[in-house]
């Protein structure tokens, strides 16, 4: 059970970790409109040759086999709960990493989401 | 300046991902419906990935999956990701709908519950409009 919990949390981290990333690559690039196409695939060439971007991948992939080895050892009503926390793991981190800021609406709709999802997935 | 706050545009957008996201673990669970095996462990996890290498529905599935990436990667370039993230949850409200619809499950009163909650915090995370703070000092973490 301890197992299982400490799994399902270093997958999420590892995932949050790749979120954050992604998102550092999309923070880096410069401003294109994404109205024209040939905007459309500066932007994605310039992207993909962030080595942040293909880090972030690699978290992801890890995250998601990590995710998938607790999915595999422990019931879906501990493993879907737990890994909502996520989202609260991304509030902070990406205020730490990324500078985003934390408001009352924010903090709110965030735990609302998690007790959402804590509800949806604990149930039968 | 770039945008950081939710436009309805940035907003339709995480929703599509979602449908798309939606779309992909309907089909890749069509395609893992009929494998025959029940349990899935290390002594069968080879003969598991052998049976389902075959199947369309899977296979559809992943690639509808990484097709969304780019619609996700659009997304992270226009708006806060502490945003982005939680509004994406839209799929945790879709994929009971769409289970119901076409994998004829059950969704019990708990759960409508918690879809409630979902929309309700969507709704407040969606009302953060505030302008990204101190980018700069941020940036130096990770460069």
């Amino acid at each position: 059970m301890v197992k299982i919990v400490l799994l399902v949390l270093l997958a999420e981290a590892v995932t949050v970790i790749g979120q954050i990333l992604f998102k550092k690559s999309a923070n880096s690039l410069e401003r294109y409109s994404l109205r024209s196409n040939g905007a459309r695939i500066r932007f994605l060439s310039e992207i993909f040759a962030r080595p942040s971007l293909w880090l972030g991948f690699f978290a992801i992939v890890i995250g998601l086999v990590i995710w998938l080895i607790a999915l595999a050892q422990g019931d879906l009503s501990l493993v879907f709960p737990i890994g909502s926390l996520q989202y609260i793991m991304i509030l902070f981190l990406a205020h730490i990493f990324l500078g985003e800021k934390i408001d009352k609406m924010k903090f709110i709709g965030t735990f609302l989401v998690v007790f959402g999802i804590v509800l949806i997935t604990t149930t039968h | 300046m770039k945008q950081n706050h939710l436009t309805l545009k940035i907003f339709s957008l995480i929703v599509l991902n979602d449908l798309v996201d939606t779309a992909a673990q309907l089909f890749m669970k069509k395609g893992l419906l009929h494998t025959g095996i029940d349990s899935v462990n290390l002594s069968n996890i080879a003969e598991f990935a052998a049976r389902n290498a075959s199947s369309a529905f899977l296979w559809l599935g992943i690639f509808v999956y990484a097709l969304n990436f780019f619609i996700w990667i659009v997304v992270l370039y226009k708006v806060d990701l502490s945003i982005a993230m939680p509004v994406g949850s839209f799929s945790y409200i879709f994929i009971p709908i769409f289970a119901i619809l076409f994998l004829h499950e059950h969704v019990n009163m708990v759960r409508w519950i918690g879809i409630i909650c979902i929309i309700l915090g969507i709704h407040f995370v969606s009302q953060s409009k505030k302008p990204i703070m101190k980018e700069e000092k941020a940036n130096q973490w990770l460069r």
